[in-house]
């Protein structure tokens, strides 16, 4: 099973197309962009939500802004690095690096896109065994397949398995 | 985030996710997906709906608990 299916075929069209375009004009033209897709689904085990810890996962870019660098959000390529940040961490703490969403209801309410005060309050209702202590955060404007497979996806299922968390919650923004 | 929780899943972590952008993840493929007719930037409900925002996330998580895959579990939510 994979992960990307026909990835080689996918490269090769992303950097003759959107990429090389963008190289040559600088522009965007996202009809040259080919969305991923999959023929077959992947196979899981469910679990029991009230013993077993959940990580959060989000794509909105955020980040704590006193201790940790921003993502590149005006990067034309993306950023393909992650952050990790405690789940009590005060929301005025918590920026928010991505150019590709509008940020008014992150700004009004958090909880739009990090749910850690829900997750708290599901935790201490016993509906969740616990939350994973650390959240995985990244900024989702991603256009290279290859370099998410490569470099974010890996250093994001470590990250995962080191908090001992046994089911996922991801949030794009 | 399709193709991380499918990672993920293969990695052995049980994986949901939910979001407004159907038509570009449910492709993907990834294991258990709620999907809403929300705007992006409010992936999980209105700014101040408490409410709605824990109804979409319990329903989300609740996936959890079924073996994968599952089918797209498409959300009345806006």
């Amino acid at each position: 099973m994979e992960i990307l299916e026909q990835h080689v075929a996918w490269a090769n069209n992303f950097r003759s197309g959107w990429l090389a375009h963008h190289q040559q004009t600088g522009e965007f033209d996202w009809k040259r962009y080919q969305r991923p897709r999959n023929n077959e689904p992947v196979s899981g085990f469910g679990i029991p939500l009230a013993t077993s810890r959940i990580v959060l996962i989000s794509s909105a870019g955020g980040y704590v802004a006193r201790t940790q660098q921003p993502f590149a959000a005006a990067h034309p390529y993306g950023d393909y690095s992650i952050r990790t940040f405690p789940l009590y961490t005060p929301f005025d703490q918590i920026a928010y690096a991505h150019e590709h969403y509008d940020h008014t209801a992150v700004n009004r309410d958090p909880q739009v896109l990090l749910p850690l005060r829900h997750l708290n309050d599901l935790e201490a209702e016993q509906w969740l065994g616990d939350v994973a202590p650390q959240v995985i955060s990244f900024m989702g404007y991603q256009p290279d397949v290859s370099r998410l497979l490569d470099e974010t996806i890996p250093a994001i299922v470590n990250e995962a398995k080191a908090t001992g968390a046994r089911g996922a919650l991801l949030v794009p923004a | 985030m399709g193709l991380i929780a499918r990672a993920l899943e293969l990695a052995g972590i049980a994986t949901t996710l939910t979001g407004w952008n159907a038509d570009r993840t449910v492709p993907l493929k990834p294991p258990r997906a709620t999907y809403t007719k929300l705007a992006r930037g409010a992936t999980l409900g209105q700014p101040g709906d408490l409410v709605q925002q824990r109804r979409i996330l319990q329903a989300t998580l609740a996936l959890l608990e079924q073996d994968a895959p599952l089918a797209p579990v498409y959300l009345p939510e806006e």
